[in-house]
């Protein structure tokens, strides 16, 4: 086929730089000096890890942090899952939609609206808690391993749930009804039937989330780092813009490949059990839905008493706290006195020309970044999937790595490669080209996966007719392919860019200057900064301005590819 | 034992309501062999599935051995695992994380009758030699072959002692082979319990080996109801006629009740009053008889032999008359039939229908 090496090349420019970094990660531990110095190699950093009774208090925090959060969100997605893939409660359309908004939700937005509702000191539960009972603190403690637990739990509940209706969705319905037709009743076929079944992909679930809260860093930067309780993100983060002493490539180095290693056998696991629950789907052919569970009038009460108050608890509280907190100078309860104090002066006060530039730069990163990543992965895909090329499994290897390895490490690889790794030429090292490759790199395995559901649907007997009728492959996939995709492609573009709205990790790292400041960073910056309440005034306004991507996605994106992804 | 009423059940596919059941009557007897037979789509497993309690009609009545199950009127729906029925799925529905004897104790421990293991066990025993697995019992259930789940199945819907067993299309996953012996297992299994089964499926042999009465279904409708002869021999309409068995159609009108004039000349017929309008007649391939010469004097017609096609135990053979072409089947002989023939249509044999 006519221009077969154009796509393999444009795939290898896409995963080179996965590969680089990795090496470059490693390569880090082992390395010491400073730009210019002639480079020596050392055990140091890993001695000096191993040695630091820190790094195993930071170990017990990651672990009791993750799982945490693996049980908070199997808490409401569980139930939620059954309800709606089982039960005739009304009103599940508006349970999928509020689901997808809610992974929309940064997780940044949330962490400060639990930190203004159930901090130690100011938090407002515990004011009235202390007032109320006249006990000597409050007795809730956000900053704590439970409470950061429970911000990221409660924010991964979207993911886990979505998956865990996946199994539902691929499990023989005449499995359970074979159960009730033979006399078992609806709680002895979810215990003996429903549940054992579903259990490997509830595991699978498990995992992945556990995954995702190990790396997690928007929680415990945003919650966690102010009160000192470090998780493996912060502290790598920590190790590289450090408050007092130098940065330690080499200990973050160092941290950051154990990290990968325990990340990579966490998805090796993954998709272990993940073909393990998959061995006992079945796939009918027939059309009818399973038998609804009849809930009655008392039991959709009670279903949605719980679905409320999860969303409510999950993400209106946080989202009214910052509301009330952007409109105080002080955050204090709601009381008259306090509403007299009421007024917009946090949105004025503002840094507006830093935002409009923020702004600026966010938009060119919603729009570069999808667009690369999609041009790269279509490439990918093809080649994986396509090219009959004999090493299309390496290729298919590394497009799952970005998955794998947490972000904020491919960031600081990629600030490492800027700063001490290419000539000065290249100006990589606080541009708004880092934040685009990076956050490009970080997206591919995302849109392989689904471009390659997608590709895999086409038959290639399609394509091979129009090699046939003479069209050179460049126009094939202009003409046959993309038009086939576009559902699919519309769907990644989308969430890829309100990804980009949304991130914080990378970007953490990777802005270093006004030039390519983020909006997500400002809003952090004021955090950090102690300006507390005009950090929730930029909150919300970088969530208003997030609404018409969000409903964009929701009138194009088809909630149902979500899925494939994952 | 079975008593349905006036059932009727609308599904919603995207906006429109498709009317799955529309207003069904049947009664079946204790004992009986009952087939419901039809395309898919024709609301044959939806009728089963709301007498399993699977699907709630939107309106009718549903009675199982005098108790009624279902009203809609008097707001009676009563849960599946309440009605004393054992179940045999499309895809056997075996739960694969379960073993071949787990998979039938459960049922019997935690169902209807909560038995005590042990004789739990000597039931599960009992069952699985009526479908001859007795070695299987500790066997994972996924490591089962298609045609040994099958029987998992049966062996677990009649463990509960079932006054009634339904089956949907339990033998659409098996091979050609494999089918025909289960089906006479099935068969033979059934009449020495006595127990009484609806079963449904699209497979007219089936129907017809299996059956005491068959309804045959199309659109939410039941088209009539028979033992296999009846419906062989006089379909209620053409749909019939065609769904059970293959027919020859002629195209003609009716001169009296006794004569149609016909594509292929006029032919005698037994019936007793004319259809106005245009008339198909109908005759099975079976039925048309080929000669090289005929004494028949009713119903006799020269045609020509375009093609005869040796299928072993008999010959089918394509014949032309005018413009028409009739297929007709007779036992092998030592010689094909061709060229001229004499073709001779039996006047008991022709059915007459409005065109549709």
């Amino acid at each position: 086929m006519k221009g077969r090496w154009l796509f393999v090349a444009i795939s290898i420019l896409g995963l080179l730089p996965v590969v680089a970094f990795l090496l470059i990660i490693v390569w880090m531990g082992f390395w010491q000096g400073n730009p210019g110095d002639p480079v020596v190699y050392t055990l140091k950093h890993y001695r000096t890890l191993f040695t630091d009774p820190t790094t195993y208090r930071t170990l017990v925090n990651t672990l009791g942090f993750a799982s945490t959060t693996v049980v908070v969100s199997l808490l409401f997605a569980v139930p939620t899952a059954w309800l709606v893939e089982r039960t005739d409660l009304p009103g599940k359309n508006l349970v999928f939609a509020l689901v997808t908004i809610g992974a929309l939700v940064p997780t940044f937005f949330t962490s400060m609206g639990w930190v203004f509702l159930l901090h130690p000191r100011i938090g407002i539960v515990n004011k009235f808690l202390v007032e109320w009972l006249g006990l000597e603190q409050g007795p809730f403690n956000i900053a704590s391993l439970i409470g950061m637990g429970w911000v990221e739990g409660l924010g991964l509940s979207s993911i886990a749930f979505i998956m865990i209706v996946a199994t539902y969705r691929s499990m023989d319905p005449a499995l359970e009804e074979a159960a009730r037709v033979h006399g078992l009743g609806i709680f002895r076929t979810l215990r003996y039937v429903t549940l054992p079944l579903t259990f490997p992909g509830i595991i699978a679930a498990s995992i992945y989330v556990f995954t995702i809260g190990l790396s997690a860093f928007e929680v415990p930067a945003i919650i966690g780092m102010s009160n000192k309780i470090f998780t493996f993100s912060t502290y790598i983060f920590y190790k590289i813009q450090p408050l007092e002493e130098l940065p330690s490539y080499g200990v973050a180095g160092a941290v950051s490949s154990l990290l990968v290693v325990l990340a990579l056998l966490l998805s090796w696991g993954y998709f272990r059990v993940l073909r393990f629950s998959y061995r006992y789907a079945v796939v009918t052919g027939k059309g009818y839905r399973p038998r609804l569970i009849e809930l009655g009038k008392r039991g959709w009460l009670v279903a949605w008493l719980f679905l409320g108050s999860y969303f409510i608890v999950g993400k209106l509280l946080p989202f009214l706290l910052l509301i009330w907190a952007s409109l105080l100078k002080f955050f204090q309860p709601p009381s008259r006195a306090a509403l007299e104090q009421v007024s917009l002066s946090n949105f004025y006060g503002l840094p507006w020309s830093l935002m409009l530039n923020g702004a600026w730069n966010t938009l060119i990163l919603m729009l570069a970044v999808p667009t690369l990543a999609l041009v790269l992965c279509l490439a990918i895909s093809w080649t994986v999937l396509r090219s009959g090329l004999k090493w299309r499994l390496a290729f298919d290897a590394v497009a799952f790595l970005p998955h794998a390895v947490p972000h904020l490490i491919l960031a600081i690889a990629a600030v490492f490669t800027a700063l001490f790794l290419l000539p000065n030429v290249f100006s990589l090292y606080g541009s708004l080209a880092i934040l685009i490759i990076v956050y490009t790199i970080s997206r591919i395995s995302f849109a392989t996966r689904i471009i390659n559901n997608s590709l895999a649907q086409i038959h290639p007997e399609l394509e091979e007719a129009a090699f046939v009728g003479g069209l050179p492959l460049l126009q094939v996939m202009r003409k046959i392919l993309l038009p086939l995709l576009k559902p699919a492609l519309i769907y990644a573009w989308l969430w890829m860019s309100l990804l980009c709205y949304r991130e914080l990790t990378m970007a953490s790292v990777l802005v270093t200057s006004q030039e390519n400041v983020t909006l997500p960073m400002i809003v952090w910056g004021l955090w950090l900064g102690g300006s507390l309440n005009q950090a929730a005034a930029a909150n919300l306004v970088v969530l208003a301005f997030m609404l018409p991507a969000v409903v964009l996605y929701l009138v194009f994106g088809r909630r149902s590819r979500f899925t494939e992804a994952l | 034992m079975i008593s349905i009423t006036a059932v009727r059940k609308n599904f919603q596919t995207g906006d429109q309501p498709v009317a799955a059941l529309r207003g069904i009557n049947l009664e079946i007897s204790k004992g009986e062999f009952f087939v419901l037979l039809g395309p898919s789509g024709s609301g044959k497993t939806t009728l089963l599935r709301s007498v399993a309690g699977l699907e709630k009609p939107d309106d009718g009545d549903i009675s199982l051995n005098g108790k009624t199950v279902f009203s809609r009127a008097r707001h009676i729906s009563t849960p599946p695992e309440e009605r004393q029925i054992g179940m045999v799925f499309q895809s056997y529905a075996i739960w694969p994380h379960l073993t071949v004897a787990e998979n039938i104790s459960l049922v019997l421990t935690h169902g209807r009758y909560r038995l005590s293991k042990k004789d739990a066990a000597e039931r599960v025993r009992r069952s699985l030699t009526l479908v001859q697995l007795e070695n299987l019992e500790n066997r994972p259930a996924r490591l089962l072959s298609g045609g040994q789940q099958q029987r998992v199945a049966l062996a677990r819907a009649l463990a509960v002692n079932p006054a009634l067993l339904l089956m949907d299309e339990p033998l659409s996953n098996l091979d050609a082979r494999l089918r025909e012996e289960v089906r006479a297992s099935i068969k033979k299994l059934t009449s020495r319990l006595g127990i009484t089964v609806l079963y449904v499926t699209h497979d007219q042999v089936e129907a017809m080996v299996l059956a005491d009465r068959v309804a045959v279904m199309s659109q939410g409708q039941i088209l009539q109801i028979g033992n296999p002869l009846e419906l062989y021999r006089s379909p209620a309409n053409s749909l019939v006629a065609e769904f059970f068995g293959s027919i020859n159609w002629i195209r003609g009108k009716m001169l009296d009740s006794k004569r149609v004039e016909t594509e292929i000349g006029t032919l005698i017929i037994d019936g007793s009053r004319a259809i106005d309008g245009s008339v198909v007649v109908g005759i099975r391939p079976e039925d048309v008889k080929l000669a090289r010469s005929s004494n028949e004097v009713e119903n006799r017609i020269e045609g020509k032999v375009l093609s005869s096609t040796f299928l072993g135990d008999q010959v089918v053979a394509e014949v032309k008359i005018n413009d028409k072409i009739l297929i007709a089947k007779a036992l092998a002989d030592d010689e094909k039939p061709v060229g001229n023939i004499s073709v001779h249509l039996p006047k008991g044999r022709l059915v007459v229908f409005a065109e549709a």
